[in-house]
């Protein structure tokens, strides 16, 4: 098969640092911003145990902002011939006169001093087409052996993502992901298992795709239960789904004009005093990047102390306004409970008298802001444990709950594992016993 | 800069495919302008203009599908795009059981054009930031709005298809919308309401035609009063939906249910599959007699209306539900054989030149009935009326679904009165839309939708336009949104 090497490879730094200067030096802006997102991946698609979709794509894409005095545009381009950034260049310039002033436009920040993270795997970077069609063939294979049904992805791509700016900031750096997910379907019944690393090795594709197969076997015999309140031992995918709603919900600005669930408890206890959220993004299984889109740098920081709420997420607007030197980042974030006794999903369900095992959650929406209650859908494994010991599975319920009431009725959790799904981004997060869970109506599967 | 000659680059890409053995293969050449103008809080945030421009080349090699893409686009990438296309078919061959065999279609050579009045990127930039600013200063002059947003987009897209069969498509297509938002605060309590105009093909005229600066005072209006209202109490009421609010839930209630693909299991790792299986169609009771859900990629300005799909099928008018009976689906040509169906219906569609086209949702909507919005309201003892959009969520199986809305108004003996907040209902689809005993008239239609439906790995984003008439359904589960205890 064709190799990534026949390619035309991506821009480098040396590359990007030519391109920019060759923006900067033409451009009459008091301010000029360059980012690049040039991005080469590829995703095998399987469904019904065959190969569905087989796809690889190469796009690059090169930004200019231009600001006169607290005017900007923006203007980007995916060709990357000089005539055609002179060009880009010339319609940012174009809009940021047409433009109004922006009361909030700040000039782009100084030189920073970024991280050096391990965002780059070399198994990832060489991986192709072959290697993502042997993954997918390997997922397929073991579900063909127990005579069930697979769907899912296996992708990979590699990214070269700059920023650079008139005032002398750059920043550039390389970043690989791969993604696998399986749901294995054995009759009405499924499982599913997900994952995503920086390194194609990480994916366990066979570990994955037997735990999926085995959610779905446990679930021949499944069993109605009416709505209601339920304890609930939330596995890490679930408990990231509601913990993402959370992260996204710490703008600082809504904080200020009072549109946040959060507004007022900043230095209050907002969840158990157990939980502590922190941005590690030098960790090597998150996906955590040195700069932010801004070229700001990141690193480390506190967000939750043992419950009490420390941070919030700043635009650099709202942060000069509050005098905020250093952006908090949570590209890479970890969740993680203070003393926790257990190491694992089956040793939290081997000390619960009863409660529901939810694998996942799926569509998740707010329904109301104020209180961030949340809903969403059980999906792909759901069962009732009872006295240490899975015994039936369970139709999928809609749950209505607000995280900020849920994270309060913490019984149990394990230390962070990996978790990502189709709706979140990769987090650390612990496997959770809550005490009272909220379901509001129940489906027929 | 000039691009090489497209029709240049097609050949080339697509003699390679035929070279390869492959039995079909395509190209889809596209250059995308898109303009998006935000503001938030009185002040222009964002101005930008994006060109986005490549091509994606697609094979059949032995049933099995490959897929490659490049922002490259010259006579060099060409031919070294379609040979990994080509590659990846083979592999993707040597997994294939049930192989893909493409559902008839006339060979077409067509260009499509959007029809407009008022060239969306000839219209001043001053004159669009104005119009949003004045819109974000009316919204703000109401006592106890303390956010607001508001916002246009334009996209252009250029695109040539050719495929092996000698299909020749050329298009030139425009789409746009508008949209503002206020956010009230009062009693310790927040609330935003919205104004959206549908998101249609049309010229800037779509704005110019929408009212957009004058509903502004009334949006800011009803989103202090809805911030006050008081909360529902929970129990069972009469809804009377409005085509606004009714474009979400035909989307996710019977637009993803009727997408085959999803029926056949290809989506079953990420959007779901569909309760509505094949055995159903022509059998399985959906709703009410009043219901009749048909699907119209002709109709002129909606979204999913481009002459042809990315199989380069012409675009069609079908029935989905007929009298309450599920009858039809949205399929393309891998799919439609699956089935029994010789020909596609048309609704394969990609969201970009390096997307594969997939089975996507088409301009499903309401036919309307015989009634009046204030005959469907008068009938009403104790009910609520809902507009807009608000919360939504639904099972992978399109079965259990929950709904809010951007406004609501208690329904009393026959009467509109008073608007509610923290509404939100959810049901079972087949129950729900057995429940719908009234549509308004043709005179009350109105068309909607989206640009941003999710669906796809990589995920892709679809365009659909929805169109209805006001409806009632009977007897409904509302719960109040709001965390317990």
């Amino acid at each position: 098969m064709t190799t990534l090497n026949s390619w035309p490879k991506l821009t480098g730094r040396e590359e990007f640092r030519f391109l920019s200067e060759l923006v900067f030096t033409r451009s009459a802006g008091d301010h000029t911003v360059v980012s690049l997102r040039d991005q080469h991946g590829g995703t095998t698609r399987f469904a019904n145990n065959q190969v569905v979709q087989n796809v690889d794509s190469r796009c690059g894409t090169l930004t200019v902002t231009v600001s006169f005095g607290c005017k900007h545009g923006t203007a980007s381009t995916t060709d990357f011939t000089a005539g055609s950034v002179q060009e880009t260049l010339v319609r940012a310039e174009r809009l940021a006169r047409l433009s109004p002033e922006d009361p909030e436009y700040l000039p782009p920040p100084d030189p920073q001093q970024h991280l050096t993270l391990p965002t780059v795997r070399e198994e990832s970077r060489a991986a192709g087409p072959a290697r993502r069609l042997e993954y997918a063939g390997e997922a397929i294979g073991q579900c063909r052996v127990e005579n069930l049904s697979a769907a899912g992805i296996v992708g990979s791509s590699v990214g070269a993502i700059g920023v650079a700016a008139s005032t002398g900031l750059f920043a550039h750096e390389e970043r690989t992901e791969a993604r696998f997910s399986v749901t294995v379907q054995d009759g009405e019944a499924t499982g599913w298992a997900s994952a995503t690393h920086r390194s194609i090795d990480h994916l366990k594709v066979q570990e994955r795709t037997l735990a999926a197969i085995a959610k779905a076997k446990r679930g021949e015999e499944i069993r109605d239960l009416p709505p209601g309140m339920y304890p609930v031992i939330l596995e890490p995918a679930a408990a990231a789904g509601l913990w993402t709603w959370m992260l996204w919900s710490l703008d600082a600005k809504a904080y200020d004009k009072g549109t946040s669930p959060f507004s007022g408890r900043l230095g209050q206890r907002i969840v158990d005093a157990r939980l502590s959220l922190d941005n590690v993004s030098a960790h090597e299984d998150l996906l955590g990047v040195g700069f932010t889109p801004d070229g700001l740098a990141t690193g480390p920081s506190r967000w939750i102390d043992r419950g009490v709420l420390q941070q919030l997420s700043y635009d650099r607007y709202t942060a000069n306004a509050h005098r905020i030197r250093s952006l908090p980042t949570l590209d890479a974030p970890c969740v993680s409970a203070e003393g926790a006794a257990a190491q694992s999903v089956p040793e939290l369900i081997k000390n619960t008298k009863r409660a529901l095992l939810i694998t996942n959650f799926w569509y998740i929406r707010p329904v109301n802001a104020f209180d961030l209650t949340l809903t969403g859908m059980t999906r792909d494994g759901t069962f009732l444990v009872e006295e240490g010991q899975i015994v039936s599975a369970v139709k999928n319920l809609r749950f209505h709950e607000s995280p900020l009431r849920a994270f309060n009725q913490v019984e149990a959790c394990t230390r962070p594992l990996e978790a990502v799904t189709s709706e979140t981004g990769k987090m650390l997060v612990p496997a959770m016993v809550l005490n009272a869970f909220h379901f509001s109506s129940a489906t027929r599967f | 800069m000039p691009d090489p000659d497209w029709d240049e680059v097609a050949e080339l890409a697509l003699k390679r495919v035929t070279a390869s053995g492959a039995e079909y293969g395509d190209i889809r050449i596209l250059r995308s302008t898109s303009q998006t103008i935000d503001g938030e809080d009185r002040r222009i945030a964002v101005v930008r203009e994006t060109e986005d421009v490549g091509f994606g080349v697609r094979v059949l090699y032995r049933g099995a599908w490959g897929f490659a893409a490049s922002s490259v686009l010259s006579l060099e990438e060409a031919p070294r795009v379609a040979d990994l296309a080509v590659d990846i078919a083979k592999g993707s061959a040597s997994l294939a059981s049930d192989r893909v065999r493409l559902a008839g279609e006339p060979v077409h050579r067509d260009r499509v054009v959007t029809a407009c009045r008022v060239d969306p990127f000839a219209v001043p930039i001053e004159q669009k930031t104005t119009l949003l600013l004045e819109t974000m200063e009316r919204l703000h002059s109401r006592a106890g709005i303390v956010r607001s947003h508001a916002g246009l987009w334009s996209r252009r897209d250029r695109k040539l298809f050719v495929s092996t069969e000698g299909t020749h498509l050329d298009f030139d297509l425009l789409a746009g919308e508008g949209e503002y938002s206020a956010t009230a605060v009062a009693d310790g309590r927040f609330g935003t309401r919205s104004f959206h105009t549908p998101p249609l093909r049309q010229g800037y005229e779509l704005i110019a035609d929408a009212d957009f600066l004058s509903e502004a005072l009334r949006v800011a209006e009803q989103a202090v009063e809805k911030v006050c209202a008081p909360a529902v109490d929970p129990g069972r009421y009469d809804l009377v939906l409005d085509p606004e609010h009714l474009s979400l839930t035909m989307h996710e209630s019977c637009g993803h249910p009727s997408e085959l693909d999803r029926a056949l299991g290809y989506e079953a790792n990420y959007a779901g599959t569909s309760f509505l299986t094949p055995e159903k169609q022509g059998s399985f009771r959906y709703g009410s007699p009043h219901v009749s859900l048909v699907a119209d990629n002709t109709e002129a300005d909606t979204l999913a209306a481009t002459g042809y799909d990315d199989d380069g099928v012409a675009c069609q008018r079908w029935d989905i539900v007929r009298d309450g009976l599920f009858v039809g689906y949205c399929t393309n040509r891998e799919v439609a054989p699956k089935i029994g169906e010789a020909r596609s219906r048309g609704s394969n569609r990609a969201d970009g030149w390096g997307s594969i086209p997939i089975v996507r949702i088409a301009n499903i909507g309401l036919e309307p009935g015989m009634a009046t919005l204030d005959q469907l309201i008068g009938d009403v003892e104790r009910g609520i009326y809902i507009e807009g959009h608000g919360s939504y969520s639904i099972d992978q199986r399109r079965y259990n679904f929950q709904f809010g809305g951007d406004a609501f108004w208690l329904i009393e003996h026959g009467r509109r009165t008073h608007m509610l907040r923290d509404v939100i209902y959810h049901g079972i689809t087949p129950e729900f839309w057995g429940r719908c005993d009234g549509v308004a008239d043709r005179a009350h239609r109105r068309r909607y939708g989206f640009i941003t439906c999710g669906k796809g790995q990589p995920g892709q984003s679809g365009w659909m336009t929805h169109a209805a008439s006001p409806a009632r359904f009977r007897q409904i589960d509302v719960i109040r949104g709001q965390s317990p205890g």
